[in-house]
This record gives structure tokens, sequence and C-alpha cells, in this order.
């Protein structure tokens, strides 16, 4: 209607409902309703819409008809009828193509100012007879009043009153419940597997800030997923704020689980559901896009920062408001139905950009993805989401769901099954004994020689394996599973590793055993392995000295266990050359007293908070408390071994650490200096 | 949430509860789609295959039906995704037909044209097809019509084969029920198997496969040509059907290294037929001999990858494969389906045994542990030779002594791998040893007085493994198998579950060196067995002499 008014310009109400291709009463009421909006007012000359509503409505290139608003002084509709009688077959195709494109087209090589006549082209043929009227550049337009005798003297060609229908067939609702229902597990649980696995081994954050293409198909893999459902579970978890940009302890960013998380994980299936759902509706992330390619032909990668849209949660909210007008029982029919809701939501929402459908659409495949959904219909649970009322419905799904179980059947074969999805504390116990072979709304575990080796190497002994399986296990412990703890059991452990800096080996027994019992020896951690060989957890630069003080006479092994003999090189250097350019040493020496004055005064601030020797902290404290530093700006002592294996202290602001390497003011170099992190013993504050 | 018995998993397994109450009807429901790889004791594990749905698409079911019966019967929601992978999946097959043409002869034709085009734009089809007839028509070359069907079948678009069979020469064959009746699922076999024209029968070992083929020929009526593992088994075949048919001893023809007979039914050698001399197959004529009018495959999983190519040649005749199960351990199973046929009948091992047809069977694993010198040499040895130190120590000899001992009076089958061993269990025994170099004659004859009870004890090598027929084995002793073959074992336990007078159970040991290759080996085998549904022990061989037998 307002699109009318704006195509026609001032008129006349008769002449504005003539043009309006519906109900004449309905059409006098809209106007009446936009009369009283102020959006339209009776001029003198006619009824005009308000200036401004033009503009804003303009923001959209074309109004939703299509239509530009008339000449100035249009032709009489005779005229033009006529006018567009002369042309030749050609240029009617070309003038509707261009109606039926948004009005608006480039001429190319047509020339501008023609009679018809002249015409040459098609195109020249519409120009001279002002059936398209030429704008800046070599752009041209059609005028209102040709696009409305091209209508038949309308704006539209269909009616624009009638409500286009739902198409729709019958389906049991209580499939539909079971289809929603089902989907909604999996998608909690898939989101759950993704983030328990993404703990472990986060993906990288991409520079440009998303997921890259391979870490996206490693997590359909694993979520026996397509990508766009992979991509879907990411955005909506990145949406629930279950995610989030963290780093990982050697620095580089990465995508992890946020305490969000642990508290989500907490809480019931259905609760947990509906935080998925609550997310993703009110989210702007457009995950439908990812995979496809911008208009620079760049692709969309998943959790990319531009991935979104200001339209995305206004049509989730109206797919499931349309939807929800489904009756129970109905379902969309399969091919049309989905296109038929799109076709409604364009004609209650005529003035979104064209690509609203498609965010409607995608709306609906993410709808059954998260279990809103399902079958094409809405179940009660889905109902209540499209009201808003997500704890609402949590309650209504959660009878639907699976229920979770304690017990699991253990067989022959050696694998596990639990027939639904199993306690949390369960669950995470069976995963360390046991490989997981199949998911779904079941689970299969498989024991093998190295799963439960796992679980030894947890802490678990064989009895508490067996007490578990037992506790966990509906039917009786098969006996080759049993077979297999013991089996497992009784080679745990038969090989040992340890660590010792140097080992002792000795024919004399006694001799051994005396020394590692010597009370002065006690400091160099000796230990006996065998009657002959005793291991030291001191290195061999301090070991062989003291043994020599303790009155042992030891020899060096080299690793192919030959002796080696210790002979000092001598060692010497070149002797130094090089002249100085005179009249530099005063500039020098001044730059020099300047550099000791700075360093005294910092060596004085190092000397204030020192504890004689900084303290060594190990790489990972150091790393923390730089990081700390640098979140607070303040200004720490490191211990820093320089060039020459010198250890020496610095006062030093920390700035950025990544790459190994820590760029910080250097309080006595007055300057920002680079310090390789691997060269910091420790770090204290200042 | 419903209360079905079967759980759909998103991987395509299906896991069917048994003790749930309406679990025979379910397994009913999905075992035309569906392949069972797990039977242990509570759930069962099918899964979902390409060539399982096809199989079950040439068998006339629809996807519908499919996704009807796994919704009808989930316990939970069916993963939508899994859905339209079985719809989309069985839509494939059938979408390209082998069809005779009056004018043209053989044709691929199809419904769907971009899939014609699709497959015509491969480069290994492109070879094997003529002129293109019209849109949806081309022209295949005869001789290229199994190699056509399995490089179809390897770009995912299997043909439905209706271009029929030849009749072949007709030959009159009759089962001769005077003294005996078909078992009912013999004859559904042969029946579906004549119904859907060429295809595999699965049955367990010891279901009276031979007569399944049998009853094939008497429907066709026609010269057969069966082709067999072995020499042994060729006799058997032979024996069985001048026993069961009113074919005579004079129709019946063995072509094989010995004796090269060609008969209105000629019974060939896997062997002889794969002999090469100077880079030629001479006995390959054979095939075109006479007009077979059916081919019969016996053990179709051994079947050896020339006789494949050969086959491909083949399909204008009925084709007929026998086996127990459809698991090669080549992987070959497509060539199968694609080139033989599909699944045509099968019957799970644990069904057909609770029909009383076969004997139950007692597993056993007997762990010994390797003396300590013999442990250091194990230890020590190169990583080929472990396997045969590993299965060769003597702590096993003493573990048969003390077992046949204990089953004194039963007749018992010792099995073994190396040929040493057997030698040496044999003259520790005092029993009768077969192995690769006995002659066929005296095979037959130590077969014949094991089977009529003369002798209670056997010593066989692995030629024992297949189509030999010796039912009164109730004990099998295996002290080495052939690394972790599972259809070996498959086989093995085949020898023991001939029905067995007064009900007796049989008994499987299966002797295993502790913490060697042997164990690992053993446990594969082990893992096929439970999964089959015998739930094996196993016990110390310290503890075998107090186990009452």
């Amino acid at each position: 209607m307002l699109d009318a008014l704006l195509v026609a310009g001032q008129t006349t109400s008769a002449d504005l409902i003539s043009i309006v291709h519906a109900d004449e009463a309905r059409t006098s009421r809209a106007l009446q309703r936009l009369l009283d909006l102020a959006l339209a007012w009776e001029a003198p000359g006619g009824i005009r819409a308000l200036s401004g509503v033009a503009d804003a409505m303009r923001g959209l290139p074309v109004g939703t008809s299509g239509l530009r608003p008339c000449s100035p002084e249009p032709a009489a509709p005779e005229e033009v009828a006529a006018r567009l009688a002369e042309l030749g077959p050609a240029a009617t195709a070309l003038l509707r193509h261009v109606d039926a494109h948004g009005g608006e087209g480039t001429t190319g090589s047509a020339r501008r100012t023609v009679t018809p006549a002249q015409a040459a082209t098609p195109a020249e043929e519409l120009i001279s007879r002002r059936l398209l009227v030429p704008r800046e550049g070599d752009a041209v337009v059609l005028p209102g009043e040709v696009g409305l005798a091209l209508r038949g003297g309308r704006t539209t060609t269909d009616p624009v009153d009638e409500v286009p229908d739902l198409a729709t067939t019958a389906r049991d609702a209580a499939l539909v419940a079971r289809t929603a229902a089902g989907a909604a597990f999996d998608v909690v649980r898939r989101v759950e597997l993704l983030l328990d696995h993404w703990g472990l081994q986060p993906p990288s954050v991409l520079r440009s800030g998303g997921l890259a293409v391979r870490d996206l198909k490693l997590v359909a893999r694993e979520l026996h997923v397509d990508e766009a459902g992979a991509a879907l579970i990411v955005e909506v978890a990145l949406a629930c704020g279950l995610i989030a940009e963290g780093t990982e302890p050697d620095g580089t960013p990465a995508w992890l689980p946020t305490e969000e998380f642990d508290i989500w994980s907490g809480t019931p299936i259905s609760e947990r559901w509906a935080r998925l759902v609550g997310g993703w509706l009110s989210s702007s992330r457009v995950p439908s896009l990812v995979g496809s390619r911008d208009a620079a032909g760049k692709s969309w990668n998943a959790l990319a920062p531009e991935l979104s849209s200001g339209l995305a949660e206004e049509a989730r909210r109206l797919a499931l408001q349309v939807l929800a007008e489904v009756p129970d029982g109905k379902v969309l029919a399969v091919g049309t139905g989905v296109a038929s809701l799109v076709q409604r939501i364009g004609w209650l929402r005529p003035r979104r950009p064209t690509v609203f459908a498609e965010l409607v659409s995608a709306a609906l495949v993410e709808a059954a993805a998260l279990g809103v959904s399902g079958a094409g219909g809405l179940p009660p649970s889905g109902r209540l989401v499209a009201e808003g009322d997500l704890p609402a419905a949590a309650r209504a799904i959660e009878p639907q769901l699976p229920r979770a179980v304690d017990q699991v059947l253990l067989q022959a074969d050696l694998t596990a099954v639990a027939p639904g999805p199993l306690e949390t504390e369960v669950a995470r116990r069976m995963h360390l004994l046991a490989d997981v072979e199949s998911r779904g709304g079941a689970t299969v575990y498989r024991f093998t020689s190295g799963s439960l080796r796992r679980g030894f190497d947890a802490g678990w002994s064989a009895l508490e394996v067996r007490e578990f399986l037992t506790s966990v296990s509906q039917t009786p412990v098969p006996q080759p599973l049993d077979f297999l703890v013991d089996d497992v059991a009784r080679t745990f452990g038969s090989v040992r590793v340890g660590h010792a800096e140097a080992f002792l080996r000795a024919d004399d027994e006694a001799a051994l055993a005396a020394l590692v019992h010597d009370p002065r020896a006690r400091t160099l951690g000796l230990r006996l392995l065998a009657p002959t060989v005793a291991i030291a957890t001191s290195p061999i630069d301090v070991l062989l000295p003291r043994l020599r003080e303790l009155g042992a006479a030891p020899v060096v092994e080299a690793a192919d266990g030959t002796v080696r003999v210790s002979r000092p090189d001598l060692q010497r250097a070149r002797s130094r050359r090089g002249r100085r350019p005179a009249g530099a040493v005063e500039a020098r020496q001044a730059a020099q007293v300047q550099a000791v004055a700075t360093a005294i005064r910092a060596g004085d601030r190092a000397e204030s908070s020192r504890p004689s020797t900084a303290t060594t902290t190990s790489p990972s404290g150091a790393l923390a408390a730089l990081r700390e530093a640098i979140e607070s700006g303040s200004t720490v002592v490191i211990g820093y071994v320089d060039n020459h294996g010198a250890t020496g202290e610095r006062v030093v602001d920390p700035r950025r650490l990544d790459g190994g390497r820590l760029s910080a003011f250097d309080h006595r170099a007055d300057d920002v200096r680079e310090f390789a992190v691997h060269r910091i013993t420790g770090v204290r504050r200042a | 949430m419903s209360d079905g018995p079967l759980i759909v998993q998103s991987d395509k397994t299906l896991l069917l509860e048994v003790d749930h109450p309406s679990a025979p009807e379910a397994r009913k429901a999905i075992a035309p789609f569906a392949e069972l790889e797990r039977s242990p004791e509570h759930i069962h594990t099918y899964r979902l295959t390409p060539l399982g749905l096809w199989n079950a698409r040439a068998a006339g079911h629809d996807a519908e039906q499919v996704v009807d019966a796994l919704l009808k019967w989930s316990r939970y929601a069916v993963p939508h995704a899994l859905l339209v992978d079985v719809a989309e999946t069985m839509g494939r097959y059938g979408r390209l037909r082998l069809e005779k043409h009056p004018v043209h002869g053989l044709v691929l034709s199809s419904t769907d044209r971009p899939v014609l085009e699709e497959v015509l734009r491969a480069k290994k089809i492109a070879g094997m097809v003529g002129a293109r007839l019209d849109d949806d028509t081309v022209a295949v070359h005869p001789s290229e019509r199994g190699n056509l069907k399995q490089a179809l079948l390897k770009i995912g678009w299997p043909a439905e084969d209706f271009a029929g069979y030849v009749d072949g020469e007709a030959h009159a064959i009759d089962l001769d029920q005077s003294t005996w009746t078909l078992r009912p699922y013999q004859s559904e076999a042969a029946q579906s198997f004549w119904d859907g024209g060429s295809g595999v029968v699965v049955l367990p070992c010891g279901a009276g496969k031979t007569l399944v083929g049998a009853a094939a020929m008497a429907h066709a009526q026609a010269t057969t040509l069966i082709l067999v593992t072995n020499t042994v088994s060729a006799r058997q075949w032979k024996d069985e059907l001048i026993a069961r048919t009113s074919l005579t001893a004079d129709e019946i023809g063995e072509y094989s290294g010995a004796v090269k007979e060609v008969r209105p039914v000629t019974i060939a050698t896997y062997q002889v037929l794969t002999t090469r001399r100077k880079g030629v197959y001479p006995h390959l004529e054979l095939l075109d001999a006479r007009d077979w009018g059916l081919i019969v495959y016996d053990e179709v999983h051994l079947l050896p990858a020339p006789i494949f190519r050969m086959t491909a040649d083949l399909q204008a005749r009925r084709r007929l494969g026998l086996t127990a199960t459809l698991v090669r351990e080549d992987g070959r199973e497509g060539e199968v389906f694609s080139l033989i046929g599909p699944k045509r009948y099968d019957a799970p091992w644990k069904d057909i045994e609770a029909q009383g047809y076969i004997a139950p069977a007692d597993c056993v694993e007997v762990r010994v542990t390797l003396p300590d010198g013999e442990r250091l040499a194990y230890a020590t040895s190169d990583p080929d030779t472990r396997y045969r130190l590993a299965s060769c120590t003597h702590a096993k000899i003493d573990v048969v002594r003390d077992l046949v001992r204990q089953h004194a009076g039963q007749p018992t089958l010792v099995i073994g791998q190396y040929i040493d061993q057997l030698d040496e269990i044999a003259a520790m025994l005092d029993a009768p040893v077969i192995k690769g170099e006995t002659p066929v004659k005296e095979r037959q004859r130590l077969f014949n007085a094991f089977r009529s009870g003369e002798i209670g004890l056997l010593v066989v090598s692995k030629v024992a493994n297949f189509s030999i027929d010796l039912p009164s084995a109730e004990v099998a002793i295996q002290v080495s198998g052939s690394f972790g073959s599972r259809q070996e074992e498959a086989q093995r336990l085949g020898r023991l579950l001939r029905p067995k007078t007064e009900g007796r159970s049989a008994h499987f040991y299966t002797i295993v060196s502790r913490d060697t290759v042997d164990a690992d080996f053993a446990q594969n085998r082990q893992r096929f067995l439970a999964e089959q549904g015998y739930a094996y022990r196993i016990i110390d061989a310290g503890d075998l002499t107090a186990e009452p037998s």
C-alpha cells in the first residue's frame, strides 16, 4: 500500500486503491491505517506519503513491488500503452526483463539521444520512447508509470492481500516429538563430546579469528555429522558462551571450553538443551554460511567474527512462529513445505532483503538439527520455544529424552554396551577403562589390554577394576574379561622406568653398598638398583669430585661402555687487535656515565627488593608470572642468563610474550628489549 | 521414548537387545538389510552397509520398508542423517539396468540420465561400453558384462542385471528324498536363490550346504559345473550327489589334478582351474567345455582372485555361491556381490543350532606357560619366527595328551598348522596323521575309518579345514592355526557342528601359549567365536587335570 503510494507519488485515494492489486475494502482500510499512523497525509493535491518515508523505504534499492516512483510529470496511461504497443518483440522482452529485475539496467553501447525512427537496437527503441529513462553513467531506470502499464495498471501482478498457504501433510504428533527429542539429545551429546575433546586438544584460532577448515572437518568426523552440522554445533557452543578464545600453555591462541561449560555440563540434559536453544535463538551468528564464499570469493570459516547478521535472530523467531501455526498432527510437506513457509514470511515481512529468505530456510534446518522441530513440525517443546518460554520447553522435552542408565552389559567378546546415556561418573570411568567403539543413543565400549593399562596407569588396581565392572554390569562379568584384567595386571609394571643423572657400576658389591650407605654421600642421592648397580640423582660433575673425596677412585664410562680418561684441554683465545677512532672516547665515556647512572638506579631498585639470588621458578611458573605482570602492567625482577652464561638480574616492565620471547622495558637499558624466555631463570615482583 | 529392542547408532550400527521380548520380531525386520556383525550373549550388532542395503534392494525391499523398520523398532530417535543416507544409498541401486535389447544385444540403460552421464564419464567404464544408442541407453560388449558390473559397483552405482541367463544344456536332475527330506531352510534357500537368478546362500558349516546345491541343480535341470576347494571335498560332493539325487556315478565327472573328466555334472577344484603354465591357464576351457546351465561355487569366501576374473566372463550363466561367511580376509566382498550375485539367503548360526540341525559347542581356551628356556628363545627370536616358536611349544603336547585322555572314547580331531608338531603329537599319541603329502586315497581311507568309528583319534593339518565331512567328531583340539584367521576358526568349529547322536555337545579346545603372539592371535579368533555367540571359557593348563570332563 505504502509502496503503491510511493510509486504513484501524489495521487487521489481512488487512483491509489485502483493500482493496488487487492480487495478494495481492505485497501481502503490499509490506506486509512497509513493516514492514522501519519505515514501518509492528505495534501491539497491528493494523498502523499510523508516526506522521509520515501527515504526510509529507499534504504533498500527498490520498493517491495520492485517499481520506481513515477516520473514527475507522467505520461497518461493511454499514451504509455500506445508507446508500448509500438515496440518490437525484442524490445518488449527486454523491458519485461528490466521490470522483473529491479527496474534498473545499464545501456552499454546504446545511444542516449535518439528518436524512435533512428532506434537501431531494442535498448534504443525503449530509450527513444522514454520507456527507459537514462540516469547518470550509462544506467537506465524504468519509470513507475511504465511499470504500472506493464503490470496491467497495478503495482503487482499477483494479489497482495492473500496470505500464502503453508503446504502441510499429516504426520503423527508422537513421531514429531520423538524425532525432535532424538535430535535434541544428539545435539547436547555432541556439544559435550566436542568440548570434552577440545578441552584436551584445542584447535587454534585463525589469525582472522575463525576455526580452520581442517579443524571443522575433524569435528565433523569426530561427531559423525556433515560439515554444516559441525558448523552449527560449534557456532551454538559459541553463542552460548561455552567456548571462547583462550591461550594454550605455550601461548598460542586456541578455542577452549569456558568455565561456563563446566556449569552447563553439570545440569540435566533438558536444561542443557534449553540453554543451547536459547543461545541459538538469540544469536546473530549465521552458521549456514560456513563453507560458502563471500562476494570477494573468500570462504567463510566457522567462528569467524564477521559471520553474523542482524537479521538472523528475527529470521529464527519468525520461522518458529510461523511453524507454530501448523497444527498438531500436521507438518510441513516434504519438498514444498519449506518453500511455502519462506513465501509466507516473505509476505509477512515484505521489506526484508533477499538474504532474509535464505536465513529463514537455514533457521528451519537448524531448528530441526537442534531438536526444536522434528520431521517438519513443532512438538510441544518446540511450541514453547517459539513462545520464548525456554524453562517450560525444557520441562516439556524432559520425558521424551532417553533416561540415563548406570549399568552396562558386559559381553564375552570384550565389549560393553551402555543401552542409553550413561551417568557422568560411570561414563568417565568407562572411558578410562575401555575404548569407545560406537556412539549414539547407546555407547559401545571395547576393553583391550591397552585401555585397561590406561586404567592401571591412572592408579587403579586389578581389584578395583574388577569391583567396578561387577558394580556396573547387569550381568556376571564374562570370564575372558576377567582373564584380560589379570593378564594386564600381571604385566603391568614389569618393566620400570625412572630418571637418574648418573649410574655407578661396581663388581665389588660390598664397596658399592658401603658407598651408598655412607652418610657423607647422602646429598648425592644414591640408590641401589641391584647389588652391583646404583644410580645417583646428582650429575657427573658433582658426583665425580665427591666420590673422590669419599676415597673412591671412579672411572667415567662413555655411552658405549668404554672408559673415558679426563684430561682437560688447554684453552686459548686469540689476542684482540683494533684501534678506536680518536674523539669518540669522550662521547663514549659520557654515554657510559649516563648508562652507568641508569643501571645503578635500576640496580638499586633490584637491590631494594632482593633476596640475594633471584629465586628460580619453574618455566611454567615464570610464564604465568610474566603474563600476570603484562596484564597488571607491573614491574618485575627477572633472573636472566646472558650470552656469556652469566646470570644477572634485570628490572623490567613486561609488555608482550610470544614466540618464546618476552619483550619488556628494561630499566637498566632504558629501552624496550627482547628476552629469550628459556633464559629467564626466575621472576619476582619488584 | 519408546521401548523398542533396537538402538540405532549414528555410525550406522544397529544394536539389538537379545533379551527384549520383541527382539525376534525386530531381528526379522532388520535381517534383510543389515549385516549381522557380532552376536555375543546380550547385544547383537548389525551394520548398515551399502552392500547390505543393495542386497536388500535386490531382494525386493525398498528404502521405505527399511526406514519404517528402523523407526518402528528403535528405542531412541533414529538419526535423521542416517535415514537420509539409507534412502540415498538404496536409491542408487537399480538406476542402471543391464538388459537384453532385441536389436543391440546387451545394453546398459538408465531411468536417470545424469547418472548414466556420470558413469559413462568415468574412465574405467568408458572402455567397456559401445555405441550410445539413445539418450538413456548404451550398448555393452557382452564379454564385459561382469567387468562392467564390478566397475559400476566400485563407483557406487551398482547395476541391476536383467539380461537373464542362458538355460544351458538340459539334464534331468531330481532329488531322491526316499530316505531323507530337505530341511525347511535348505529348500527355502534353494528357492530364493532360484527366484533371484544368481547369488550367494550363507549357511553355517554343517548346515548342509551341499544339499542346497543339489536342490538348486534340481531347479535348474541343466548341466552343472561345481567348483570346490580341494579333491577330498570334490569326492564328498560326488558321493553326496549320488546318494541324494537321481544322478549316477557315470553322470558325475571329476576334474582335478589327478582325473580330468567332463560329464553333465562336473566337479572341479579351484586349484586345477588356477594352475598356470607359461602364463596361461590351460584348464580354463573347462568353463566353456559344455553349455553349463548352473555354476556352483563352494566356499565362496575362499574364491581365489583368478577365479573372480574368470567368473566375470560367465555372467550369462546362473551362479550359486555357498558359504558359511561373507567375511573375506582380503575384503573382496564387493566382488562376490557384483560377480556372483547378492546374498539370497542367510540363516544365523545360533538359529539353526536352536532348531537342532547343528550341534552346540563348548569352546575352551587352554593356556599354557612357556618353559623358561623356550621363553628366552621366543623373546630373542625374529618376529617372523615367533609365532611358530610360540605355537609349537612342547608344553602343548602334554596338554593334548591330557585332553585326549579326558575324552577317551569320543572321536577326537587334533588340528594344527605345523607338520613337525603334528608328527610329534601323532607319534606321542600313536595316531594316524593326515597332511598335505598324504595321498588322496590314504586320506579317504582314514577319513572313512574315522567316520565309521574304527579310528577314534586323528591328527590333521589344515588340509582338513574345508568341506570334509566328519560328522562323528566330538572333540577338536586346535594346537596352532594360521595366525588370526577368523574363517579358519569358523571352519574348524564347523567340523564339530554336525549333529551328534544323543544330543551330546561338541568340545572345541584351543591351546594357546600365554603372553605370546599366539595368545594375541587367539584373542582375535576367539573374538570371532564370541561374536558368533559362542561364549568360551579360559582355563589354565595346570587346572586341566582338575577339570571334570
